[in-house]
């Protein structure tokens, strides 16, 4: 398949601190690749690095082949890679609708945005009843529909997952990773951020281990997931 | 005071409250686009309002150039000058550190470079007075006396203010501008450019600004202190609740108001203790202001 993303040597750093240092991976288009490690490793440093809220200090990013070193961050959109951050970022202020509009920012086509919205109500019912509802008074499971939704508002070709299931019950975990194979099945090409080790191997097909900004391990899921010495060296033996 | 008078007097005391109050709200509205934004509070916007009147009375002065283009040609210079300091100092300093501090002080850096500016023109060096494209007739609204100047600086400040209402919630610049300051790394993931709508927003400020200037300009004696009106801009402001545009509009006319009432009722030497007394009584009754959201807890 031919390759969607590719970070080859990628580094970044917060001030003295260094985050992420020679990180290269590869998102073949169509797939779901997963990104796991510990907490603090450099997962969101790496999400955020691809969608340039972090600047790199090394290394090359290529998206379709094209560096996207010097865009930014509306600009990587434009080009079709979109972001669900971790935690809640929701307009709060702003009703669902106003957050899926959002979402659309950067397209003009009014039509197409209106059967977007549609598409997300069929992923997601129900944002369909909470339409006209403050985000903010959305539960922390909605919120995070809403963030996926509100993603997919800008037609993606690659998403960038950061922990969806964090702080949902493992019910909520079964049906939002459901809805994730659903994209991924309508065309769209995942990176998905995880700490839930078991879930994220059973979805993708290829998998990273960071571990203090580095790449530890790789390799595809399944053998990933029937490794236990890599299990427990570096995902807590889950 | 018997009854007929205090009625006359409350009545001129909001009439001439709503006056000035039209032009706090303006300038209060000017600073608070800033602060949900940008999350700072420009300190210079008073020096701002008073570079604005100063641009405008120096085409008319060194260049006898007609108003119908002192006007625009302030107004752009307004809005320029603040793009400019965003895009040139604030976003550096920002880039720099970044401390909210350092942000704060580059708006009082400003502040002193505008009223250096002006005295560099020599015209701050005697109080001037600025040409009315209105009469200063006298009206009588009920048993108030205005004047139509008056009253056509409130109709221009209303309908500033409801065009800032209509940009801000239904075009989608408005809605860049509302999702940045509500959630900047969320406007930046659904593709909103920050620099362009950072940029905008002081824009958009200095216009606001400059607009209230050239309203009060022909009713005051102008200085190059005149910018310390500012003052009772941010008193609406936090009267109104700092990240509530339409708080602002409140707290502009309450402050307004008051002023008048106070000036009035007890004595005019009490005028200036007003807005002060204004906001302590918010801070301890409502201390997120009047229209202000619930105190949120930031995440660091
Ligand atoms: N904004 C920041 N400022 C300073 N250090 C940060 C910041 N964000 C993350 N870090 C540090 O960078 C490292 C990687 O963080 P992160 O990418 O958030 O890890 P993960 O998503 O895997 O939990 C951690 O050591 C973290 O403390
Ligand atoms: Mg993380």
């Amino acid at each position: 398949m031919p390759e969607l993303l590719s970070l080859r040597d990628v580094s970044a750093a917060y001030g003295r601190i260094q985050a992420l240092s020679h990180v290269s991976l590869s998102v073949p288009e169509g797939a779901i690749v997963a990104l796991l490690g510990a907490n603090g490793a450099g997962k969101s440093t790496t999400l955020n690095v691809i969608s340039r809220l972090v600047p790199q200090s090394g290394g090359e990013i290529l998206f379709r082949g094209a560096s996207i070193a010097a865009r930014a961050s509306h600009e990587v959109v434009r080009a079709g890679i979109a972001q669900v951050p971790e935690g809640r970022e929701v307009f709060r202020e702003m009703s669902v609708r106003e957050n899926l509009e959002l979402g659309a920012h950067l397209r003009r086509d009014a039509r197409g945005v209106a059967e977007d919205v549609e598409r997300a109500f069929a992923y997601f019912p129900v944002l369909r009843e909470r339409y006209r509802q403050r985000a903010g008074t959305l539960s922390g499971g909605e919120q995070q529909m809403l963030l996926i939704a509100r993603a997919l508002m800008a037609r993606p070709a690659l998403l960038l997952l950061d922990e969806p299931s964090l702080g949902l019950s493992p019910l909520l975990v079964q049906q939002i990773f459901g809805i994730i194979r659903r994209i991924n099945e309508d065309g769209t090409t995942i990176l998905l951020v995880e700490q839930n080790v078991g879930v994220a191997l059973g979805c993708s097909s290829y998998a990273y281990i960071l571990e203090n900004g580095e790449i530890a391990h790789h390799g595809p899921s399944a053998s990933l997931a029937a490794d236990g010495a890599v299990q427990n060296a570096y995902l807590g033996g889950h | 005071m018997d009854s007929e008078v205090l009625f006359l007097f409350l009545q001129q005391g909001i009439a001439s409250g709503i006056v000035s109050g039209s032009v706090y709200a303006l300038l209060a509205l000017a600073i608070v686009m800033i602060f949900k934004t940008s999350e700072v509070p420009n300190f210079a916007q008073g020096e701002v309002f008073m570079v604005a009147a100063y641009a405008a009375l120096f085409l008319i002065v060194f260049y006898g150039l007609p108003m119908w283009v002192v006007i625009p040609a302030a107004l752009l210079f307004t809005v320029a000058g603040m793009m400019l300091f965003e895009a040139g100092i604030l976003r550096r300093v920002k880039k720099a550190l970044g401390e909210p501090v350092n942000l704060v002080i580059a708006t009082l850096g400003l502040s002193f470079l505008l009223r250096g500016l002006v005295r560099q023109t020599g015209l701050g060096d005697t109080p001037r007075s600025f040409p009315s494209l209105v009469s200063t007739d006298p009206v009588q609204i009920g048993q108030a006396m205005l004047t139509r100047l008056d009253l056509a600086i409130v109709g221009t400040a209303v309908a500033v203010m409801a065009a800032v209402f209509l940009l801000f919630n239904f075009t989608r610049a408005g809605r860049a501008m509302r999702a940045l300051g509500m959630n900047p790394k969320a406007a930046a993931l659904v593709g909103i450019d920050i620099r362009r709508t950072h940029a905008f927003v002081w824009g958009l400020s200095g216009l606001v600004s400059a607009i209230s200037a050239l309203l009060i300009a022909p009713k005051i004696l102008m200085t190059p202190e005149m910018g310390h009106v500012a003052i009772l801009a941010f008193a609406a402001a936090i009267v109104g609740g700092f990240n509530s545009l339409p708080g602002a509009v409140l707290g502009g006319f309450i402050i307004g108001i008051a002023e008048n009432l106070v000036g009035l009722f007890v004595s005019a030497s009490a005028i200036v203790v007003t807005p002060f007394l204004a906001i302590m009584a918010v801070l301890v009754l409502r201390p997120q202001g009047l229209l202000g959201g619930r105190p949120q807890m930031r995440k660091v």
